[in-house]
């Protein structure tokens, strides 16, 4: 393996996690306002 | 190597447990419902269902193991550990859909169980869940009071100590619901800090110039990353064991019965990717230590992460470092506790002492006794620094005895409770021959073992397959991958004592299972589980 593939093996994942992070922080939102409007609980 | 003083871990652990418990004190109630201190009201949405998951499966083991298997197998071990660890949590979904559908207001697989089969089988799972929970506690304030004592002048027994109190605070009023809300608030500063701690280390250790220095101290092996040797001693025994692990566990099969039930799927493959990405990232720490030529502390692979961490990172980032560890454990732990209360409230007295007829008030505070014993347990069996490997491999194999029995139960009318329990039981003992080599496996003894586990690995790829693409496909790959592999495992998976006896019981319970129910000529109606299987409280 290249020394860019290898770079890139090692740093992806820190990356996929924070696509993960905007996905859930996202969510989370949308699933307040949604909690909000129809005056039920998150949990 | 670098210690963060005392004044700063407690005001870390402080800050940590003090932030959560305000979370909790959000959501509390003065009159909490039974139903929803177990699964919460059953449409719980995406965002905090997946983050739920992702955070309940990475426990503080999952770091350390994951890095051990890095330096260890070097390119592909991270993988060995992370990536199986992952697709266990996808596995589940097409089964989790099933368990919803037959039992939408159920709080445990063992009321399933009960419903479908009665007491014995119903046993076997909160017995093997019991047992599972309580030494994840352990394990989790093992960590705790391990990552205390190595950076901080603190000592182990105060890391516990503040860990389990830390944690039964914030859980014990609102169980599974404050276990949730908290989760999302742990799962975030995780990834947070696995985001800036693994570049920051990389480029500490040199950044890209790090492989040219560092690619030639790896072996043949270490240097593969289609190594055999991190296949079949990391990577393969894992996957049999998280398999076992994923079907069998409570603190998932608890946030199945809690999500909206057309959120399950985004739910799983979020958490899988989560999941991922940071025990992955990680376990490349791992990989870079030995690139750098690390040497473990004393020898213990379990010291590594914290030796990179407090080597190479600036204090600000060892102590992001500390609440990474400390939100992976606290998030396990508090599911682990929600899990063991669910149990008891619902398998051992709503089920059995009361009969099917609880008192609400009663219950809840049966739950929450039983929070505070498992935590002060916990806690006691933690100072004692016990090994917990026996134990483990204890839980893990009951667990892979139980999983064609549990998957089968509830997709074929014709298992029996005789052939369920028959077949948990055989496959046990066999696993214990298996494991600790009770007979010598060699000869006609040794062949035995090895057919029955190619069979188990049939099974294995069976079950995926008949998860994802239904019963055909299942049983033609399943029947294949046995056939195919019963000639390769006879005289070789003797040298790898612990994939033959995970795969043994595989292969064991599915042969006495399939076996007693053929012989049964009784069917069962589905639909009675879900008339079975209802809330305890209707408001």
């Amino acid at each position: 393996m290249s020394t860019l593939a290898l770079t890139a093996y090692v740093l992806v994942w820190p990356v996929i996690a924070t696509l993960v992070l905007i996905v859930l922080c996202v969510a989370l939102y949308r699933d307040m306002r949604a909690a909000r409007r129809e005056g039920t609980e998150l949990v | 190597m670098f210690q963060l003083s005392t004044t700063t871990v407690i005001l870390l652990m402080l800050a940590f447990y003090g932030l959560t418990f305000l979370m909790s004190l959000r959501i509390g109630k003065k009159k909490e419902s039974v139903d929803g201190y177990m699964v919460s009201n059953n449409t719980i949405g995406f965002g905090m269902s997946a983050a739920s998951m992702t955070a309940t499966w990475i426990w503080a083991a999952s770091f350390y193991a994951a890095a051990s298997s890095g330096y260890k197998y070097g390119l592909s071990g991270a993988l060995h550990y992370g990536l199986w660890g992952a697709l266990m949590i996808l596995f589940i979904y097409p089964f989790g859909k099933r368990f919803r559908q037959l039992a939408p207001k159920a709080h445990t697989l063992g009321e399933i169980m009960h419903a479908r089969h009665g007491r014995s089988s119903q046993m076997i799972l909160a017995g093997s869940n019991i047992l599972g929970s309580g030494i994840s506690l352990m394990v989790n304030f093992t960590a705790a009071g391990a990552l205390v004592d190595v950076l901080s002048p603190l000592s182990f027994i105060h890391g516990v100590l503040i860990a389990g109190v830390g944690v039964l605070s914030y859980t014990l009023w609102s169980g599974f619901r404050s276990s949730v809300l908290t989760d999302f608030g742990q799962l975030m500063a995780m990834i947070l800090a696995a985001v800036i701690i693994i570049p920051m280390i990389f480029f500490q250790l040199g950044g890209p110039g790090l492989f040219a220095e560092g690619m030639p101290r790896l072996t043949g092996e270490q240097g593969d990353f289609f190594s055999r040797t991190a296949a079949l001693e990391q990577g393969a025994p894992f996957f049999v064991a998280v398999l076992a692990y994923a079907i069998g566990n409570q603190t998932i099969a608890q946030r199945l019965f809690a999500v909206r039930e057309d959120l399950i799927k985004p739910t799983f493959i979020t958490a899988t990717i989560g999941y991922a990405s940071i025990v992955i990232g990680l376990g490349m720490l791992g990989f870079l230590a030995l690139l750098a030529g690390v040497q473990p502390l004393e020898g213990d692979l379990n010291n590594l992460i914290p030796q990179m961490a407090a080597t190479y990172l600036p204090p600000f980032a060892i102590g992001l470092f500390f609440i990474m560890v400390i939100g992976s454990l606290s998030s396990t732990a508090d599911s682990d506790l929600s899990a063991l209360s669910a149990i008891v409230m619902t398998d051992v007295y709503g089920k059995n002492l009361a009969r099917g007829k609880p008192d609400p008030t009663l219950m809840l505070w049966i739950g929450r006794l039983t929070m505070v014993v498992a935590t002060a347990v916990g806690v006691i069996f933690a100072s004692m620094k016990l090994d917990i490997l026996t134990m483990l491999i204890f839980v893990g194999a009951l667990w892979g005895a139980i999983v064609f029995p549990v998957i089968a139960s509830l997709f074929w009318d014709r298992v029996t409770n005789k052939a369920f329990t028959g077949a948990v039981i055989a496959a046990f003992a066999m696993f214990l021959v298996a494991r600790f080599e009770l007979l010598p496996m060699q000869g006609a003894v040794g062949t035995l073992f090895e057919l029955c586990a190619a069979i188990g690995g049939g099974v294995v790829i069976g079950l995926m397959s008949f998860g994802f693409f239904g019963r055909t496909t299942g049983c033609v790959l399943g029947l294949l991958t046995a056939v195919v592999f019963a000639p390769f495992a006879v005289g070789f998976l003797r040298d790898y004592p612990v994939l033959l006896s995970s795969l043994t019981a595989y292969g064991v319970s599915t042969l006495v299972c399939v076996g007693l129910s053929l012989s049964a000529r009784k069917r069962f109606d589905f639909d009675s589980i879900g008339e079975r299987v209802v809330a305890f409280q209707t408001h």
